[in-house]
């Protein structure tokens, strides 16, 4: 445990600081590093959109970048790539993201044009046009990717259809065809210093930073009040619901089983985190990696994943298979959670569990952008900077008891939705 | 940047180390110098086959238990097979590194290859393989790969021909492990927080007695120079036209090497300098403004990667609707065709230097960044061009980058690929 103790630190002494206007900036200083890392994000995104302009924030996202009232899109990208520095954007299912990267002495430019992409963007009607027939093309590939058509199934299964979890943020070649710039412009309004936060890590000097933010932010007071994040109720599953996707020219079939997971609020998050990487990830991918992959050959990847946010998002089990043996899959996967919600971890796999989620951290935390990503994660929840300090002790509390209890009220082999996508059944 | 300490055993295997003290990781890579590039028809695939197989255990750490140990001491590892080296890595909190040195010297000489555990393998591979398949682009690249190169194993994908995977024997892998499996054909890289001295001692300790082998077979295989002009056409179901161009172009040992780095950099932005990391800087560069802003295409690039033997300069597009692969492919060359004609301009240059410098510091973050790209560079050439690199890409003129766009992307040694969609089955 040494050797996380060194890194511990860091995260404990990195500066949040809340701005007048509520944003929330969080500085760690990273000597051993002559670039900056700046990572943020305003936490309005497709949760805040209808169904019938799906994929509104993840356009809204991707066009800040393309002119604001200073500069246009290619004085952006030819000013900052001068430098061998970049800027992006992109609008996401419960925020929009941005994020810069350049060399310490360039962070102020940066500072400056990331500022005016999320305050002052004015969508020029030629870049949306651009960047709508980009995001089509994107979604014309996706129309035709097995992995993404079976997750687009499964959301629309799980989740009922006023619900933003059961759509794929991307949207759709329908909805995006329709969305116009006025709808670009009103859904940016809905940005919000109070719902924003910047970390910034690297060869910095805080106070020094503080004073760019307060002179690039400072200023940002809208008259509104943020958008709150509330979610539809969703009904239980009742029963197995299953769909075949036939995709003309492929090879292999991607499988999904999934389930409704949880929020990252509930109090089971943990209990269920470390059910999931015993399931699915550790190792080559837990005991589904192990029954599908390692024992039967039935696939090069197998695992699971759980997608816990403002709401229950689906907690599902992955493969690629060959369609010859998408039924034996499908019995191996409900097989292992079976066993699993029966008899729950082996003291070896728990320990395994523990040990691995304890002892990585180290690896997160090694680089300007994993330390961002935890920091802004930390922000996002509320976990305080001690979090990394108390993280070993909460997931060394989770116990076989309490794994078993969550997989057995979270996972199913009754009432489950399933979806195969590949090429069509002989 | 602390100085790369090289050390040789007795057994011929070099070993790379620097030491990092700023996160307390460490790192550790094995490089072995195989892959694709010493592969012939029967057994395509081969190399990433065997890579596979040295995580089914040996004697000493059975299936599985390999995994087992390196998550219970909160450490990551893999591997992955190339045309020219396969390496593996771990990734270790900085008092576990001992593990990640148990592990490879370890696999370097007992591994099982047990022929259950080799024919379960089989359809994983396979499955690997089928998934790539389902990406039209990648149709198209091993079409282009096996028109480009007639001669040279570089015409085969990594994973190899299906025919060959499923034909393939046991016998064959274990034979190919034990060729090209042994200390003085592998390099270790050790990155990270350790004290060198002690390090050594330890690496000593797991690799000083692994047995010399036999001499690599010699590589035989020189791509002959090309006549003309090559065409592929792909037709399958898929979501639009793609184009792909290829010109024949030299190793990362060449003079040249690094005029076409600059010159894919003018055309697209300076790439990332390594294992992950890189910053987007394609936006402002040429075949962006000509094709990408025009809506001509959907995406739009250039790309030159250090190879051991002569390899490709490549171009590449997703055709944007209304408008068709041949047109696509007008518009790349044309590009070419500009430069060639009227150079680069002075403030081009600047940028892609200043963006390579970039991308060096951006990819350089972490130990594992590190480890492998020494490994890397130490299996190409020589570790040692890391440190030059970026003078040499400096020191390219406007001049050179006319020159070598004029030499050899040039009709004769291009090959041009078009997919085209099929109309759905």
């Amino acid at each position: 445990m040494t050797a996380i103790y060194g890194r511990t630190a860091t995260i404990e002494t990195a500066i949040r600081h809340v701005m007048p206007n509520g944003m929330v900036a969080l500085l760690q200083r990273n000597p051993s590093s002559p670039i900056v890392t700046v990572r943020g994000e305003v936490r309005v995104g497709a949760v805040h959109e209808s169904a019938e302009q799906n994929g509104l924030a993840v356009f809204t996202g991707a066009a800040l970048i393309r002119g604001t009232q200073s500069r246009t899109f290619q004085q952006i990208v030819a000013e900052t790539e001068a430098l061998g520095a970049s800027v992006n954007a992109g609008g996401g299912l419960h925020s929009s993201g941005f994020a810069g990267r350049a060399l310490a002495e360039d962070l102020g430019l940066i500072l400056e044009i990331l500022a005016e992409m999320i305050q002052r963007p004015t969508f020029p009607a030629h870049e949306v046009e651009r960047l709508r027939n980009q995001f089509l093309m994107g979604l014309r590939e996706s129309e035709q990717e097995t992995r993404t058509q079976a997750s687009r199934a499964a959301r629309a299964m799980l989740f009922p259809p006023k619900h933003p979890y059961s759509r794929l943020s991307s949207g759709t070649i329908q909805t995006v065809q329709a969305l116009r710039r006025e709808d670009m412009i009103a859904f940016h309004a809905l940005y919000h210093p109070r719902v924003m936060t910047i970390a910034i890590v690297g060869d910095i000097d805080p106070p020094q930073v503080l004073a760019a933010l307060e002179r690039v932010f400072g200023g940002w007071e809208p008259l509104h009040t943020p958008p709150e994040q509330t979610l539809p109720p969703v009904p239980p599953l009742a029963g197995v619901q299953r769909r075949d996707l036939a995709l003309p020219g492929k090879v292999q079939s991607d499988l999904l089983y999934a389930v409704h997971g949880l929020s990252r609020t509930n109090p089971d998050f943990y209990a269920a985190n470390v059910a999931n990487m015993i399931l699915g990830r550790l190792g080559m991918g837990g005991r589904l990696g192990d029954n599908v992959r390692e024992r039967q050959g039935l696939a090069y990847s197998c695992g699971s994943s759980l997608d816990a946010d403002l709401g229950a998002g689906p907690w599902a089990a992955l493969a690629g298979i060959n369609p010859a043996n998408v039924e034996r899959a499908i019995a191996a996967i409900l097989h292992e959670i079976s066993e699993f919600c029966t008899q729950g971890p082996t003291p070896e796999e728990l320990s395994d569990a523990h040990d691995y989620m304890t002892g990585s951290l180290a690896l997160g935390l090694e680089t300007n952008d994993g330390i961002a990503g935890t920091l802004l994660g930390i922000e996002r929840y509320g976990l305080g900077l001690d979090y990394i300090a108390r993280y070993p002790g909460i997931i060394r509390s989770i116990d076989a008891e309490q794994i078993i209890a969550v997989a057995r009220k979270y996972l199913s082999t009754e009432n489950y939705v399933v979806v195969s996508a590949g090429p069509s059944a002989r | 940047m602390n100085l790369v300490q090289e050390t040789t055993l007795p057994n011929g295997m070099l070993v790379l180390t620097r030491e990092v003290h700023s996160a307390p990781v460490a790192t550790c890579c094995v490089w072995y110098r195989v892959g694709a590039r010493n592969e012939r028809p029967g057994i395509t695939g081969i190399s990433h086959w065997v890579e596979h197989m040295l995580f089914k255990g040996t004697p000493n750490i059975p299936k599985g238990e390999m995994d087992r140990l390196i998550a219970r001491n909160g450490g990551t590892f893999n591997g992955f097979t190339s045309q020219d080296y396969t390496a593996y890595f771990e990734t270790l909190p900085a008092d576990r590194l001992e593990l990640g040195l148990q592990i490879e010297s370890d696999r370097m000489v007992n591994s099982l290859f047990d022929p259950a555990e080799v024919d379960s393998e089989r359809t994983v591979i396979i499955s690997e393989r089928e998934g790539h398949e389902n990406d039209p682009e990648w149709w198209l690249s091993e079409a282009m790969m096996a028109a480009t190169f007639q001669f040279h194993p570089y015409r085969n994908e990594v994973i190899g021909w299906k025919s060959d995977l499923l034909a393939m024997t046991r016998d064959e892998l274990y034979t190919h492990y034990q060729t090209y499996y042994m200390p003085n054909n592998a390099v270790l890289v050790v990155v990270g927080d350790f004290k060198t001295d002690a390090l050594l001692r330890k690496v000593e300790h797991y690799f000083a007695g692994l047995p010399v082998g036999p001499t690599i077979p010699a590589f035989r295989g020189e791509e002959p120079e090309q006549q003309g002009e090559r065409r592929v056409v792909v037709r399958r179901p898929g979501p639009a036209e793609y184009v792909q161009i290829g010109f024949h172009a030299p190793s990362c040992k060449h003079p040249d090497f690094a005029p076409l780095v600059i010159l894919d950099a003018v055309l697209s932005g300076a790439k990332g300098m390594g294992f992950g990391g890189g910053a987007q800087t394609n936006r402002s560069a040429r075949i962006y403004r000509a094709l990408i802003e025009t809506q001509l295409a959907a995406y739009a690039g250039s790309g030159f990667r250090a190879m051991y033997d002569p390899y490709l300069f490549e171009l590449d597009a997703t055709v944007q609707e209304g408008h068709g692969a041949a047109e696509i492919e007008a518009a790349l060359l044309h590009e070419v065709e500009k430069i060639q004609q009227d150079g680069v301009e002075p403030a081009e240059m600047a940028k892609v230097i200043k963006q390579s410098r970039a991308q060096m510091a951006y990819s350089s973050e972490s130990v594992t960044q590190q480890a492998l790209r020494l490994g890397m560079w130490e299996v190409l050439d020589r570790y040692t061009r890391l440190d030059t690199l970026l003078d040499e890409l400096a020191a390219v003129s406007a001049a050179d980058v006319q020159r070598v766009a004029q030499t050899y992307l040039i009709e004769r040694y291009r090959t041009v690929g078009h997919f085209i969609p099929t109309a759905e089955a």
